[in-house]
């Protein structure tokens, strides 16, 4: 179930902090300032910062930043982090080669 | 409820658009999404900014957002769409499938498209990836690529910014009529009034059109995408092939995005939600390996899949209700809606606000399907 | 497609026991794992549980492990490993990789068991080599023989850090420091004191602020903060490290639940996305279950009883098992669970309060809470501290919190030693029991919190026991250190006698020759 969120323009400017440039997303090198500043771009759920910014589309799926992005989200836009709608999680939840899978006749 | 200009229901890349050239225009926009922004189609998608293998009905929308939009989309909304015009190919391993491809280019140059087939040596003086198996292809110069959830999340950005309001979350019931006008729409929430309700919600389209007696002739089919871990660059064309057992392409980013199908999507048990089955990744691949051997080794990070809403025709169905006052529809896309959304929002804005769309979307009209007897 | 009754992934703690309990109703049952050896992290864990008998307490966690694989190939399981589970599709087929090739299956039943993995927290320079998870220190140390580094801080104070604080000392690291965010060590007492008494410096209301050094580590910089958790300027304090570890948390591995398609939840409490389970374990997709760390962060002595409840319940909605059987043995498991799952490091109490006394009534040392160990004028406010002068030898237990825990009370067998009530109660000394000095009870506390003390050694000498677990062991009649339990060197005594025996499962006990008045003040050794 979609949590109900309204979505309008920022009433403020965005405003950076002093240690914007920390790495969250290792995988994709996707800094705390992006994160924030996609939220303040409208980006309001862990699905739509993923596709916006590519935090969490790494090869780990977001299994070490994802709660991380899920808590500055959260603080952006003042909700608990368990308010903040998670992302999916489709196969393969480990990379696999193309060749590997296209050997895969489906059945055995 | 507040009053709204207009009310579009869908947040994905057409409602998105929509909502953004509305919105430029200084019209009050509300946008009522089920789910996430660009949940839907927009997420699950190859990227083809094509003109090549259009149905000539939708030829001339793809040729003005090409012409006209897609080259300075990124710069007008203020995020990078990854837009890449390097061309399409679409690739041939058959006689039959030069067959296939010269209709398409007929059908191409004759509405005025920069199409040719060329031979083995020239697509692989083009894309020298393919495989020896590819004995001629379509090339398309000013076909391209974007990348589709950018794009929608950056129509829905700039569209804030300039005081769309967007509701996600909310499920849209019905469309509300009074005295034979349309008044506005029933959520599973609340009721919001608007005398222009905008209907851009894929396959639930169907079902809302249908609470006002319009019902438009579409499948819900499952389709699937993939996409690999970052490779070297190596080729900047949108490919496709005759067969139609894949496409897709590189992204910026250096993964590559690809889309297919097995066959067996139209009998695909009813799902609810978008469901990845345990044959169509290697299905997929092994389609792409036949093309690409070149990247056997890049590795499968995600699977996805997403509906579309295909027409019974093929082609999206867009434009007044004349019938029901104040219900404009922009569905049924049928997989290829994601190249055309620029003009797409830019002539449902104009028809909403001046009763013009600029191109026309006469062939579109929902009243168009017709028995065969 | 083949076709299996129950397919269990993941072949740890939970998952073995699951396998093991459906198998041993008559289930065939496959058990997918993705590491090269069973066992999850059973086979990192060197150190002894907690909990009771039927717990398998005092057991070192590795030593579980290789007797849950006895019984799972007893019982018939088929274990699968290097086996990677990709995806679980609709009509619960399964599709695995293994060896470069896919195979898919089928099952009735899955039950995922897929454990989780380690959180991280970002400061400046969490990127560097040098920066670890305190599970992946242990994977190095206990599993590939490897020393992660030489200096370590170490960032948590749950019982994570403090345990694998200790197994790197043990490895040969010098911990320079525990830190932790919170106001109070999160881990359970016992264990830190086993660290403080080493010389372990425990800073809480400290963040890490910056991992210092370009191409790796080369220092840190803490820092401590309010009550809001916000960095107080000027309290920066700049440690020599090598090697940063971190342990903050579990997070659990749902993403296979979720292309189940089980609803989930966030729950804190549990460690984050988990998919919502009924008391059996079954999610909302019907015939799949998750147990362990995958429905929710708890011990892996918790996680082998929820499989265990899975493989029941499994079992009994498919016939192998009838409902007065079934009724009886999950009740029995429920029960088990409920006991480990009491006291103020129980699932539910986790950071939810900040007691001040047990739940008998005796006041918590502040000092264990803040700083890792015990204050000796403390000791007599708790009842396994029990003695007069001049009785001879006798066990002082320094356990003074709600855990779940008993192994003391059978290892006496005069019962000098009992915890009565509730596993989690204090365990209290019969003074008028006479104590042999046998030492079982020191070795058998997982905490190691219990000591010997002889005030009757020799005229101004008492003898003070104590649990040792470091190599070499000390010649007897060699001298070293004696250090008090804030690991303060008091000065130098002898190793009077060094015993060591199978039944006391490589945990050592030192007498050491100490001046009369040190007898309880003593807790430490350490070697020249």
């Amino acid at each position: 179930m979609t949590q109900r969120m309204k979505r309008t323009r920022s009433q403020h400017d965005f405003v950076p902090l002093a240690d914007d440039s920390l790495i969250i997303c290792r995988c994709e090198e996707i800094t705390q300032g992006e994160i924030r500043k996609a939220v303040y771009d409208g980006m309001s759920t862990m699905n739509e910062v993923k596709r916006y910014l590519r935090a969490g589309m790494g090869l780990c799926q977001g299994q070490t930043c994802s709660h991380l992005v899920q808590n500055i989200i959260a603080g952006e836009l003042g909700v608990p982090p368990g308010e903040v709608e998670t992302h999916l999680s489709r196969s393969p939840v480990r990379p696999i080669q193309m060749i590997e899978l296209a050997q895969d006749g489906g059945e055995k | 409820m507040k009053n709204k200009d207009v009310i579009i229901i869908g947040g994905g890349v057409i409602g998105c658009a929509i909502a953004y050239y509305l919105s430029k225009q200084h019209v009050k926009v509300l946008v009522l999404e089920k789910e996430e922004i660009g949940a839907g189609g927009s997420s699950r998608n190859g990227g083809g900014v094509r003109q090549s293998a259009r149905d000539p009905r939708e030829l001339p929308l793809a040729m003005h957002a090409i012409r006209n939009i897609w080259p300075g989309l990124s710069d007008e909304l203020g995020v990078d769409v990854e837009y890449c015009q390097k061309g399409n190919l679409r690739l041939a391993k058959t006689e039959e499938h030069i067959k296939i491809l010269e209709r398409a280019i007929n059908q191409g140059c004759s509405a005025g498209l920069d199409l040719k087939l060329i031979d083995q040596k020239e697509v692989r003086d083009i894309c020298p990836y393919v495989s020896e198996d590819v004995i001629a292809a379509s090339f398309c110069p000013t076909d391209g690529h974007g990348n589709p959830m950018l794009t929608t999340l950056a129509y829905y950005k700039r569209a804030r910014e300039l005081g769309a309001e967007f509701i996600t979350g909310e499920s849209v019931i019905s469309v509300l009529l009074q005295k034979g006008n349309v008044s506005g729409i029933q959520t599973d929430l609340n009721t919001y009034s608007s005398d222009q309700v905008v209907l851009a919600a894929g396959f639930d389209s169907r079902t809302i059109a249908n609470t006002v007696g319009i019902d438009i002739p579409m499948q819900k089919i499952l389709v699937e995408a993939l996409v690999t871990d970052q490779q070297p660059r190596m080729f900047p064309q949108m490919i496709g092939t005759a067969a139609a057992d894949f496409y897709g392409h590189q992204t910026k980013h250096g993964s590559f995005v690809f889309g297919g199908m097995t066959g067996l999507e139209p009998f695909a048990s009813e799902e609810t939600e978008p469901v990845t089955r345990s044959i169509t990744a290697s299905s997929i691949c092994r389609a792409i390996l036949g093309y690409f051997p070149a990247i056997s080794q890049a590795n499968i990070v995600r699977t996805w899949s997403g509906f579309l809403d295909v027409a019974a025709d093929k082609v999206p169905v867009l434009g007044r209700v004349e019938e029901v006052p104040g219900l404009t529809l922009a569905c049924a896309f049928s997989g290829h809606g994601y190249g055309i959304s620029p003009t797409i929002g830019e002539a449902i804005a104009a028809l909403v606000v001046d009763e013009k769309s600029g191109v026309s979307l006469d062939a579109f009209h929902y009243d168009r399907f017709k028995p065969k007897a | 497609m083949k076709r299996y009754e129950l397919i269990v992934i993941g072949a740890g703690p939970a998952g073995l026991s699951a396998a093991i309990e459906a198998a041993s109703h008559g289930m065939p049952v496959i058990v997918f794992d993705e590491n090269p050896r069973p066992g999850g992290q059973l086979f990192k864990q060197i150190h002894k549980f907690f909990g009771s008998k039927e717990h398998r307490a005092k057991e070192r966690g590795f030593r579980i492990g290789r007797q849950l694989l006895e019984e799972a190939r007893r019982m018939g399981v088929e274990v699968m490993l290097q086996a990677t589970v990709l995806g679980i599709y609709d009509g619960k087929e399964v599709s695995v990789m293994r060896d470069g090739q896919v195979e898919h299956f089928k099952a009735n039943n899955i039950i995922i068991a897929t454990g989780a993995s380690e959180k991280m927290v970002p400061f400046s320079g969490w990127t560097l080599p040098g920066v670890i998870g305190a599970g992946a220190a242990q994977t190095m140390m206990n599993l590939h023989g490897l020393k992660p580094g030489n200096k370590v801080l170490m960032v948590g104070s749950g019982n994570v850090g403090v345990v694998v604080g200790y197994q790197l000392m043990q490895a040969g690291c010098k911990i320079e420091a525990v830190i932790d965010g919170a106001p109070r060590v999160g881990g359970y007492g016992v264990h830190a004191a086993k660290l403080a008494r080493l010389g372990v410096p425990f800073y809480l209301s400290h963040t890490i602020k910056e991992a210092k050094g370009k191409i790796c580590v080369e220092g840190a910089t803490i820092v401590k903060v309010d009550s809001t958790w916000q960095a107080i300027p000027g309290s920066e304090k700049v440690l020599d490290v090598d090697t940063i570890c971190i342990a903050v948390g579990l997070s659990p591995m749902s993403q296979l639940a979720r292309t189940a398609h089980c609803d989930m939840e966030n729950n804190a409490g549990k460690g984050g996305l988990v998919s919502i389970c009924n008391e059996y374990g079954e999610t909302s997709t019907p015939g799949v279950y998750a147990v362990g760390d995958v429905a929710g962060i708890e011990e892996a002595s918790s996680a082998m009883i929820q499989g265990k409840i899975a493989g029941v319940a499994v079992s009994h909605s498919r016939g192998y098992l009838d409902t007065a059987d079934f009724n009886n043995q999950v009740a029995q498991h429920q029960r088990s669970l409920k006991q480990l799952r009491q006291g103020m490091f129980g699932h539910r109490e986790k950071g939810q309060n900040d007691p001040t006394q047990t739940e008998e009534g005796y006041p918590l040392s502040r000092t264990l809470l803040e700083r890792g160990y015990l204050a000796e004028e403390e000791l007599q406010n708790y009842p396994g501290v029990r003695f007069q002068k001049g009785q001879g030898v006798r066990p002082v237990v320094e356990c003074t919190q709600n855990i779940p825990c008993n192994p003391c009370q059978d290892a006496c067998k005069r019962g000098c030693i009992t915890v009565s009530g509730k596993i989690t109660n204090l365990p209290a000394v019969d003074e008028a029991v006479e104590c042999t000095g046998c030492g079982m009870c020191v070795v058998s506390c997982p905490g190691q919190a219990i000591f010997l003390v002889d005030d009757t050694l020799a005229p101004g000498y008492s003898g003070v026991s104590i649990p040792y677990e470091f190599s070499p062991l000390p010649a007897e009649g060699s001298k070293g250190l004696a250090l008090d339990r804030s690991g303060r060197v008091l000065g130098e005594v002898e190793v009077t006698t060094v015993k060591q025996s199978r039944v006391m499962d490589e945990t050592a006990i030192l007498t050491m020759k100490v001046p009369g008045d040190w007898s309880m003040k003593v807790r430490s050794f350490q070697p020249y």
